[in-house]
């Protein structure tokens, strides 16, 4: 079983993907489709979910550990979207990535 | 006994192939061959199914099932209110066996309300089911573009016929975001059981496939997982692979199959 430092780098590499996935969900996806494309049998969300309910399942994460998952988040995110941005994605709201960020963060509980 | 298969052309004779598991039609045995639109048509005058089935990749399927699959067209077809341009069933319960958790339906048609069909299906059934409703034109786009509707539709039952051989068109954003999810193999190799393994290396593999213009069918991409990652389809369901070995090489396929894309989406 890994150690909680550990849970936490996992929590993040899941919830940048699920970001990542979200914000290419929107500008690839026709939104009439974007739910038939969300009711997969696993996703990095679903699994993000797990990891969360291992580190501190029935509350809020300390302020440290919140800034520091953030700030992670964040620059992970930002990084796999400049990688298609500079190949020529188009419709990739970069100003929105925070929102998104947060919003997850708030769906599992972490802030 | 009732066995429903394909007649397969031969270089003497045709033939049609029975399992060798089964009770009775043994050797020697004098049985009808009969074609099943005439069985369909036979219980149509009897009052007991409206029309026909159409079946793609399907080479033979347990009777059972298909009297599931006829209750299940009866049951919707009974909802007036129920307008569709198609019924399509598809998924591990056309598998051989019964190893399936629940039965994938894609109802094809403007207005689907699949929760409150789904409901419906499972309170006459006491089978679960996964529906997904989706328009015409959002099913010919899916496709042309997308590995995971061809190898869902490749083997498939449906109530009208549908024109499922479509021109691949390479929409290398759909497969970015298809592939996407399989990198969770990678951060999560620990905490995912062999099913859902199984089901993110079909995934990337599929993908893979696609872009390379090769035929994707459950057959095809488990032949290709076993050749390149040098596993049993069984032992990644299992989940008794070797962790170390099995990452190294998952990882460089990953790596290969993101590269594809982000090369061939370059503009």
């Amino acid at each position: 079983m890994h150690n909680r430092n550990k849970l936490i780098d996992i929590l993040i590499s899941n919830i940048s993907n699920a970001v990542v996935h979200r914000i290419l969900e929107k500008a690839t996806l026709n939104p009439e489709i974007v739910d038939w494309y969300r009711k997969e049998m696993i996703n990095s969300f679903q699994i993000a979910k797990k990891y969360r309910d291992m580190i501190n399942p029935k509350e809020k994460l300390p302020e440290k550990n919140i800034a520091y998952i953030r700030d992670k988040i964040l620059r992970k995110v930002k990084g796999e979207l400049l990688i298609r941005v500079n190949k020529g994605y188009e419709n990739i709201d970069l100003d929105k990535v925070e929102e998104e960020i947060d919003q997850v963060l708030e769906e599992m509980k972490v802030i | 006994m009732v066995v429903i298969s394909r007649v397969s052309r031969g270089s003497k004779m045709d033939q049609i192939y029975l399992p060798r598991n089964r009770e009775g039609l043994n050797a020697g045995d004098y049985v009808v061959v009969e074609a099943l639109e005439e069985e369909i048509g036979r219980e149509k005058k009897n009052g007991k199914v409206n029309e026909r089935l159409f079946f793609y990749g399907v080479k033979d399927l347990e009777p059972i099932k298909l009297e599931i699959i006829k209750k299940v067209m009866k049951i919707l077809m009974d909802k007036r209110a129920f307008i569709y341009n198609n019924i399509i069933i598809t998924g591990s319960f056309l598998n051989k066996g019964f190893n399936f958790k629940d039965i994938d339906l894609i109802i094809v048609g403007d207005k689907i309300n699949g929760k409150y069909l789904k409901g419906i299906l499972e309170e006459k059934t006491g089978i679960e089911f996964h529906i997904n409703g989706i328009k015409n034109k959002d099913l010919i786009a899916g496709l042309e573009s997308d590995p995971l509707y061809e190898m869902m539709l490749n083997k498939c039952i449906s109530k009208k016929r549908f024109v499922y051989r479509t021109k691949r068109k390479i929409d290398y954003k759909i497969l970015d975001l298809h592939l996407l999810k399989s990198k969770a193999l990678i951060d999560n190799f620990d905490i995912l059981n062999g099913g859902e393994k199984y089901y993110l290396v079909r995934n990337a593999m599929a993908i893979y496939l696609f872009i390379k213009g090769k035929k994707i069918s459950k057959e095809s991409v488990d032949t290709e997982v076993k050749k390149i990652f040098g596993v049993n389809i069984d032992k990644i369901k299992d989940n008794l692979l070797d962790r170390d070995d099995f990452i190294r090489k998952y990882n460089s396929f990953y790596d290969k199959v993101f590269d594809l894309i982000i090369r061939g989406g370059r503009k």
